[in-house]
């Protein structure tokens, strides 16, 4: 049976922090709401607590260039990312998944910070963000001065639904460094429709190409294990390699071993490992020939 | 029960006040509140796109939105679609006359998500845009094409006026 | 002197409700409250089979706002369906997922659903029996008592000698075809609500499709006199068959309104409309074809086994219409079927557009394309070598009164330009290929008489100002049924659309109609509406030629005017005739009726008869593109010819084509609901795949008018024919792109890619 005991909806950072402080585990931060309101009005409503409304708390929508990184806003919403101009120019690879996201009227509501912090294993904006090692910032009270830490989403990200997010911690910002110059990225989400599916799985890479030999090698994968991560093991294989067939094949051989997917309604283990290596070996293709 | 709280928020152009309990999505407020017949309950979970509605021009899924979030916002169904004197605005009268309508369940929410495309894109529309936009409305009953001529035609309308 | 008067029928009119639909006016289920109206909801078995121990509802009945809790014991719980083997409530057995154990009333749904959660029931598991072999296996359990081997029913057709037909035969191909679970996913979910007056009289707010089947057998179920059920029919969201059966919930809901002696509604959420609707007939269908040297077909075999599961519905006749088109899709000498319908512990199948006749279709289709193989012909010669021509009469017994199969073979090629991509498409390597594929098929066009009367009753009132209401007593669904009948009225009649209504929600006014089914409302409905508007005509000029002193002969009524007829000059209003007729000595009201009987018959207890009074044709082609690696299958465009007989409302006709196309693709490529265990594991449309926008491909569509001569001006049945055949269009379009047949479906991307990948190895 849903109760919610309190409603706030502060209009400071430190107003918000002081009221996820009082609730503890028992607050229920509410952004774009696609998931939390599930659990309330869904039929599964199983939610209890004290409902923090953070999207008056100013200073948290938008994407800048902050010396060297790219400063997104944790309540930016993923049409916001879709039609930003800096996510256009420097960060194509995730303007290409918000246009590949649910439906126009999740994008219009969606938040990136709501979707790091419900940590599905699917979870869209995840992969692209890996391949651009984006970190993410935590913001919590220090008596009663607001503090920040930062933890790269690697870290971030403990397990379906789980994440390194503390009692009376907000997520406020992403933080994406500036990648190396000549760095390409592309990624994949399997599915028959443009947007409107969960990830099957989805598939990222990104690297440098320097004197015919790829560099800066990173392979990031959705939906292929509890959480989505980076693919250390085919980074390794493709680095220093040319970006021909042979190096795609045997990165896609490498990402599929690492791979460690399920079965469910969706699709098998076995088919999600088989899009691993479709999409791997041809995504690698894609970014060698720029 | 959740505690209870006063939201302002205009409807339809309406200056509105509405005690809401804290979980209740605007949904149910619209359909329950406000006697709304527009937004329809077609899936609950954001999936079917029948309870569109539009929230600050953004097309939005009525059934993810909490009530209290619309404080302070501009709300606008389908019902507002409907001149003061009784005649269809540009998308649903485009969608009648191309027969864009059988059961019509899902028709107020691909109204109003085509409304609000034609609002942010000015000019002549693609069938691809169209298509792409109207993602998050299921219709059963049509295979969606009338309802695409619809719009690419009432976007060349709009154009001309 | 003759004058030419452009004519209603064919034009494209927009559906008279659609801007009341558009803009939210419309009241559907969800929209109707009634004061003091309470909510119910039913507890559902949370397995598929056990033995019911006991029921504790104690806990239930306290609750905040509960006002009534019911299990079987407190109701006369009288067995319905088809097979009268369903009951509102079940008391001892649990024999589906879906099964109803209690129910309960209280002032707000949530009320309600917690109350159902405190319900304690007890129950014996008993070990499920989960397919149709396990069933049919030696020493299986009687899910039903009375069917010992758990056939719920048998069907066996046959005409000519089969074993005569496979010795004439050069080239044979055999296959079994296995097609899973579909459903309807209307986007208005199931609902009803029901109200008892203080006389103990019945209204009750139904989505039924057949509002006066349903009346007779709601009456038996809950023990009412029929005269006491009204039956209203708010606007429906879809039903596409899934609403022909009466279901547990709505005798459930009336006896839920008469123990609380107040208005009851019952609403399904989303998860509980997957889980608790009907479904397609899942089928295995093993069937032979054979053909001469030259491809002329020479027999077919087929056994089919369908899963019913826990209970017998309408649907479990299906193989009734699947026969059909094993008899009589082209010319075949010797043909045998049977078919089983069998009990398990699954959700149980219902009746859905087409009625048997996807799955049917999608073997005979699959294995013509097979053939043409082997022969080393074009499908479209040999199909067009054994097609059915106007005045013949298939072996069992249908008589084709008018037939445009030929032009939709040929229509619907040409638009595809066939031979030339079929050049184009052949011997493809890569890993994205493209190939082009075709199939037909043949369905009832005229009704169908499956019940003492196939007719449609039809009550024609003009007012004193000329308004024209046509009371019908068939259904709108949302098929636009509405506006067809309009105007052939208008049409027959001589006034303008604008002044006709339509009524048919009410069955305390409608006359009898069998119901929505079978693409029967144009044919059987429309000719009732034209036989009552003819009568209304001939009326108003009788009455006419009396008031000016001329021959009948001489006038005519156009546009509500009645004119000369050979000038076309202005004699008087209608209006004006009808007043003349009311406001005189002997008072006379304009108001006419008709019932409307096809003239065919019911099929003998061999099956054969003219069971429709004409029959529908239809080819589609389909060109598709296939990823070799990821399996993913799209459509690039479906040309669709159909024989219309002759089309009433043009933008009408395209809607259903173009609607069932895509509920044919889906069908063919992504919509399963996945039954483990007895249980749905996707109610939800995140895992239960209809088609979206960007999923439909380009649509040519070729109208064909064979012009019908029993149809209402030539016109046949449509409704549901453009889903029966995009199937194995599409399947033989994938075979010519990659040289593998599906013999299954949906062909998810994953099942694609493990066929492909077979090609790798």
């Amino acid at each position: 049976m849903v109760r919610i005991e309190c409603y706030s909806a502060p209009t400071s950072l430190r107003e918000a922090l002081q009221l996820l402080a009082k609730y503890g585990d028992r607050a229920r931060v509410l952004a774009g709401g696609t998931d939390l309101v599930l659990r309330l009005e869904g039929v599964d409503r199983d939610l209890e607590g004290a409902l923090v409304n953070i999207k008056q708390v100013p200073g948290l929508v938008g994407v800048r260039a902050v010396d060297d990184v790219y400063r997104i806003g944790a309540l930016t919403t993923v049409t916001e990312l879709r039609e930003d101009p800096v996510v256009a120019e420097h960060m194509p690879v995730l303007a290409d998944i918000c246009d590949h996201f649910a439906s126009g009227q999740i994008r219009n509501a969606a938040t990136i910070g709501g979707n790091l912090v419900n940590a599905s294993p699917a979870a869209d904006l995840a992969v692209p963000l890996l391949l651009l090692d984006a970190r993410v910032r935590l913001a919590s009270l220090e008596g009663d001065q607001p503090r920040e830490r930062e933890l790269s989403l690697g870290d971030f990200f403990r397990g379906p639904g789980v994440t390194a997010l503390e009692a009376g911690e907000l997520l406020t910002a992403v933080v994406v460094p500036r990648p190396p110059p000549g760095f390409r990225a592309r990624m994949r989400k399997a599915g028959t429709r443009p947007a409107m599916d969960i990830s099957i799985v989805s598939v990222g890479v990104g690297f440098c190409v320097d004197g015919g030999l790829i560099r800066d090698a990173r392979v990031a994968l959705g939906a292929t294990a509890p959480t989505p991560l980076r693919c250390p093991a085919a980074e390794k294989t493709l680095e220093g390699r040319p970006p021909d067939a042979a190096t795609a094949r045997a990165a896609a051989q490498s990402a599929v071993e690492a791979a460690r997917p399920i079965d469910d309604v969706r699709a098998s283990a076995w088919y999600r490992r088989h899009l691993v290596r479709v999409h791997l070996e041809r995504e690698v293709l894609h970014v060698g020939r720029g | 029960m959740s505690v209870e709280v006063e939201i302002r928020f205009s409807l339809n152009g309406d200056e509105l006040r509405a005690t809401v309990p804290a979980h209740r999505s605007l949904l149910a407020m619209l359909r329950e509140d406000f006697a709304l017949t527009s937004p329809r309950l077609g899936c609950g979970e954001g999936e079917c796109g029948a309870c569109t509605v539009m929230i600050g021009g953004q097309a939005r899924a009525a059934c993810l939105v909490l009530a209290v979030e619309v404080d302070g916002a501009e709300v606008e169904t389908a019902e507002c679609l409907r001149r003061s004197d009784g005649s269809l605005a540009a998308v649903p009268a485009a969608l009648v006359r191309a027969g864009a309508v059988q059961c019509g369940f899902c028709m107020p929410g691909i109204a109003v998500t085509a409304t609000a495309l034609l609002r942010q894109k000015r000019g002549p529309l693609e069938r691809r845009e169209i298509e792409r936009a109207l993602e998050g409305n299921l219709c059963r009953c049509t295979g969606y094409t009338k309802a695409i001529d619809a719009i690419e035609a009432a976007s060349r309308e709009e154009e001309r006026s | 002197m003759s004058r030419v008067r452009s004519s209603l029928i064919g034009s494209s009119v927009p559906k008279l409700d659609a801007a009341k639909r558009v803009i939210g006016d419309a009241r559907y289920m969800d929209d109707l409250t009634l004061p003091r109206m309470l909510h119910g909801k039913i507890l559902r078995a949370d397995r598929p089979s056990a033995r019911i121990l006991g029921i504790d509802t104690s806990r239930a009945e306290v609750m905040e706002g509960v006002r009534a809790v019911i299990t079987a014991a407190d109701i006369p719980n009288h067995s319905f369906g088809h097979g009268r083997d369903n009951t509102p409530l079940k008391g001892e057995v649990v024999r589906c997922i879906r099964d109803e154990i209690a129910a309960v009333a209280a002032d707000t749904p949530e009320q309600a659903e917690a109350a159902c959660r405190r319900i304690e029931v007890k129950y014996g598991d008993l070990p499920p029996i989960l397919t149709t072999d396990a069933a049919r296996a030696s020493g299986a359990r009687a899910i039903h008592g009375d069917h010992p081997e758990n056939v719920a029913l048998t069907y066996h057709y046959d005409h000519g000698e089969v074993e005569q037909g496979r010795r004439a035969s050069a080239h044979v191909v055999e296959s079994t075809f296995h097609l899973r679970y579909v459903t309807h996913c209307c986007l208005g979910v199931s609902g009803v609500v029901a109200s008892f007056d203080g006389e103990g009289k019945l209204t009750i707010w139904s989505q039924t499709q057949v509002p006066f089947l349903y009346r007779r057998d709601l009456a038996a179920i809950v023990g009412l006199d029929p005269r006491d059920i009204r039956v209203i029919q708010p606007f429906i969201g879809g039903a596409f068959g899934s609403k022909l059966d009466i279901y547990p919930f709505e005798p459930i809901c009336v006896h839920l309104a008469q123990v609380t002696r107040r208005p009851v509604k019952i609403l399904f959420s989303r998860e509980e409309e997957f889980v608790a609707s009907p479904t397609r007939q899942p089928a295995e269908i093993r069937c032979s074809m054979g053909c001469d040297a030259d491809g002329n077909l020479t027999f077919r075999e087929a056994d089919l086994v369908l899963d019913n599961g826990g209970y017998t519905s309408w649907g479990a006749t299906t193989p009734f219409v699947m026969m059909q088109t094993f008899s009589s899709l082209y010319r075949v000498p010797h043909v045998r079927f049977d078919a089983e319908v069998v009990y398990t512990n699954n959700p149980y199948a219902g009746s859905f557009r087409g009625y048997g006749n996807l799955q049917a279709s999608f073997t005979v289709e699959s294995l013509i394309d097979e053939l043409a193989d082997r022969v080393g012909m074009d499908p479209l010669e040999l199909r067009l070598q054994n097609a059915q021509e106007q005045g013949e009469v298939t072996g069992q017994g249908m008589v084709i009164s008018s037939c445009g199969f030929r032009e939709c073979l040929e229509g619907s090629t040409t638009a595809a330009r066939w031979k030339e991509k079929r050049e184009e498409y052949r011997q493809q390597t890569g890993r994205v290929r493209r190939g082009i594929g075709m199939a037909s098929m043949l369905h009832v066009g005229g009704g169908a008489k499956i019940y003492r009367s196939d007719g449609c009753g039809s009550i024609l009132k003009l007012d004193d100002f000329g308004a024209v209401t046509l009371i019908t007593g068939a259904s709108e669904i949302g098929q636009g049924s509405e506006t067809a009948l309009a105007m052939i009225t208008a049409e027959e009649l001589g006034v303008k659309l604008e002044v006709v209504r339509v009524v048919n929600d009410d069955s305390e006014i409608r006359p009898w109609d069998v119901g929505v089914h079978a693409s029967r409302t144009t044919f059987i409905a429309g000719n009732s509406a034209r036989l009552a508007a003819r009568a209304a005509r001939e009326k108003l000029l009788k009455a006419a030629a009396r008031l000016v002193e001329r021959p009948e002969q001489e006038l005519t009524i156009e546009d509500g005017e009645v004119l000369e007829q050979a000038t076309g000059k202005h004699v008087m209003s209608v209006p004006k005739v009808i007043r003349s007729l009311h406001f005189q000595d002997k008072s006379e009201l304009v108001v006419t009726n008709a019932y409307y009987e096809p003239p065919s018959v019911a099929q003998d207890e061999k099956f054969k008869g003219n069971v429709s009074a004409t029959y529908a044709w239809a080819t589609q082609v389909a060109e598709v593109e296939v990823d070799m690696d990821t399996g993913i299958i799209r459509v690039l465009k479906i040309s669709a010819a159909h024989d219309v007989g002759r089309v009433i409302n043009r933008l009408g006709c395209e809607g259903q084509v173009e609607g069932g196309i895509a509920m044919g693709m889906g069908y063919t490529l992504s919509e399963e609901l996945l039954v483990q265990e007895g249980r749905v594991r996707n109610p939800c449309f995140r895992d239960y795949k209809i088609m979206t926008a960007p999923d439909m491909p380009e649509i040519e569509l070729i109208l064909v008018e064979s012009l019908d001569e029993e149809g209402p001006f030539g016109a046949k049945g449509l409704g549901e024919a453009p889903a029966i055949c995009t199937a194995p269009a599409i399947v033989n379009a994938v075979k010519s792109a990659t040289g593998r047949r599906f013999t299954g479906l949906p062909i998810t991307p994953e099942r694609g890619a493990r066929e492909f990948m077979k090609d790798a190895q």
